[in-house]
């Protein structure tokens, strides 16, 4: 009999052979964890915290699989779904950060340079996600790619072993992917 | 873009079309259809810009990690409740901007889960939605709702858009007509309240909010009561049991005995409400002073200058009893309804 794996590590197998409902099962798992580590990390270092959406990606892993054990691949199939929540998590804090603005109430508040970076990338965010939606219609594999190289901040050759295509591939996608998006982007807003 | 070019031959020119050096890119390109190359073209001008997607969107995670801890975001669910937006965090949690399964809009209330473990904080928040969802009454906020959700313990209110009376004082002179009529609707609630076997033992003009469409409604029950007469509270004098700045905000409105140490009774929540009047006619507070202490003396002994004899237009029967609510003694004390019917009958003169 097979040692018990952890329910995260069973969904993952069961959704990349193909089984969607597992994915629906694993995503508010991966969600609510990663919210749970950024509330724990904001207790440790509250000040200038300029951690990376991936260190947040592979904390979550670690907690979840418990994956002392687990192989490369694994872990590649768990970014491709925590990429996908990440980009929830992003975009919601996005939308959330400019409505707050937009509400008034806490106006002529000095904002120092990562709150108006922060602010231009709420609201690059946003619009981003606007478009990839659409490339999702067109084309999910490169949307996807940019949903695990941006907002899961994974590298080439992991999102090559998560869809289980060759780098190459990867590396001229995400470029098409880019120029698509960046002109998609531009033609909203003109 | 366009949607007459197959997706398959765009990529293919496309790539095709990077590796190439520039002149024998031209040359592909123009051996290609018009609306293909245009495609393709359009495509290879933005791809001059696509360091914009290479770095993730770090210093918005940061501020995610930073600014909101442990606040819920927009789309997010407590029970059956789906967030907007956060309207403010407080000590005791945040309160939320969110939509009931019918989408309609309710304040919800959510005690963070660090604190539901406190028992002190989640008793306070169950006394407010107990004693809250025991009162229907259009100038008491309606409690739809409570429960405990993976987020912690929330409350589900009606969803109130507008000013606190402390702002509104803020902004200037009250018109005595509208100082009328929100007296009236601040009595109404408070002897609801009274009627319905609670006391609020909080009153005070943070407490009560002016809404849009005119009604006055008497929030936050967390300190509330059922009527009995009760012992000493050693939390009326502040969670710190110090006096700090925060709590000489609501020295202002705490009754003489209670300040003694006796208990709270349905007089001392008039007396609140008769400081707060006594501020909306005039401006002035009745017992203001520089310090704590000073205000501690004022509550003890300072005689009461009329509202009147600052403000004439403040009517004489009006003038009469906000004095009688502040009474030091609290049996000398109006009940809420009799300060309510003496509002009301000034408010409407000609009326019943």
């Amino acid at each position: 009999m097979d040692p018990p794996k952890s329910a995260v590590t069973s969904l993952l197998a069961a959704w990349s052979k193909g089984d969607p409902a597992a994915l629906d099962e694993l995503m508010p798992l991966v969600y609510s964890e990663l919210h749970r580590i950024a509330r724990r990390l904001w207790n440790k270092h509250q000040q200038g915290n300029t951690l990376q959406p991936t260190a947040l990606i592979n904390e979550a892993y670690l907690k979840l699989a418990h994956a002392e054990n687990t192989t490369f691949q694994d872990r590649c199939h768990f970014f491709a779904v925590a990429s996908t929540a990440m980009r929830q998590v992003l975009v919601n804090h996005a939308k959330s950060r400019l409505s707050a603005k937009r509400g008034g109430g806490n106006a002529d508040v000095p904002l120092d340079e990562l709150q108006r970076a922060a602010d231009q990338e709420a609201t690059d965010i946003v619009s981003l996600n606007q478009a990839l939606e659409a490339l999702e219609t067109l084309d999910p594999r490169k949307s996807k790619i940019v949903e695990m190289r941006y907002f899961g901040g994974l590298s080439i050759e992991e999102t090559a072993e998560a869809l289980g295509v060759s780098i190459a591939t990867v590396n001229r996608e995400w470029r098409l992917a880019r120029s698509w998006l960046i002109r998609e982007m531009r033609g909203e807003s003109s | 873009m366009n949607a007459g070019v197959p997706w398959e031959e765009v990529e293919s020119l496309y790539y095709k079309a990077l590796e190439l050096p520039v002149q024998e890119r031209i040359a592909l390109l123009a051996s290609a259809g018009p609306a293909l190359r245009q495609e393709v073209e359009s495509l290879l001008e933005a791809d001059a810009s696509i360091e914009l997607l290479n770095a993730p969107p770090i210093h918005l995670a940061a501020d995610f990690l930073n600014a909101q801890p442990g606040a819920l975001l927009a789309g997010d669910r407590v029970a059956n409740y789906q967030i907007e937006s956060l309207i403010s965090i407080g000590g005791m949690g945040e309160v939320y901007l969110a939509r009931d399964p019918a989408r309609k809009l309710v304040a919800l209330k959510v005690l963070r889960r660090h604190l539901s473990a406190n028992v002190q904080a989640a008793d306070r928040f169950e006394t407010e939605a107990r004693a809250a969802s025991a009162l229907r009454h259009p100038n008491i906020v309606t409690v739809y709702e409570f429960g405990k959700s993976g987020a912690g313990l929330f409350i589900a209110m009606e969803w109130l858009d507008g000013p606190t009376f402390r702002t509104v004082m803020e902004a200037g002179e009250v018109d005595i007509t509208d100082a009328l009529e929100w007296a009236a609707q601040a009595a109404a609630g408070l002897s609801a309240a009274h009627a319905g076997g609670i006391l609020h033992r909080d009153i005070k003009p943070e407490n009560i909010m002016l809404c849009k469409d005119g009604a006055v409604k008497i929030l936050d029950f967390g300190l509330a009561r059922h009527g009995k007469p009760l012992g000493p509270d050693p939390n009326s004098m502040g969670a710190s049991g110090t006096i700090s700045g925060s709590l000489s905000g609501t020295l202002l409105y705490m009754p003489p005995e209670i300040l003694r140490g006796e208990a709270a009774t349905v007089s001392s929540d008039v007396f609140s409400l008769g400081a707060f009047l006594y501020e909306l006619f005039t401006g002035r507070h009745p017992f203001a002073g520089a310090t704590p202490l000073d205000v501690l003396e004022a509550l003890e002994s300072r005689h009461v200058t009329s509202a009147a004899s600052i403000r004439s237009a403040v009517p004489p029967e009006v003038d009469q009893m906000i004095l009688r609510m502040l009474d030091r003694e609290p049996d000398a004390r109006p009940s809420a309804q009799e300060a309510w019917q003496v509002l009301r009958k000034r408010k409407n003169p000609a009326g019943p």
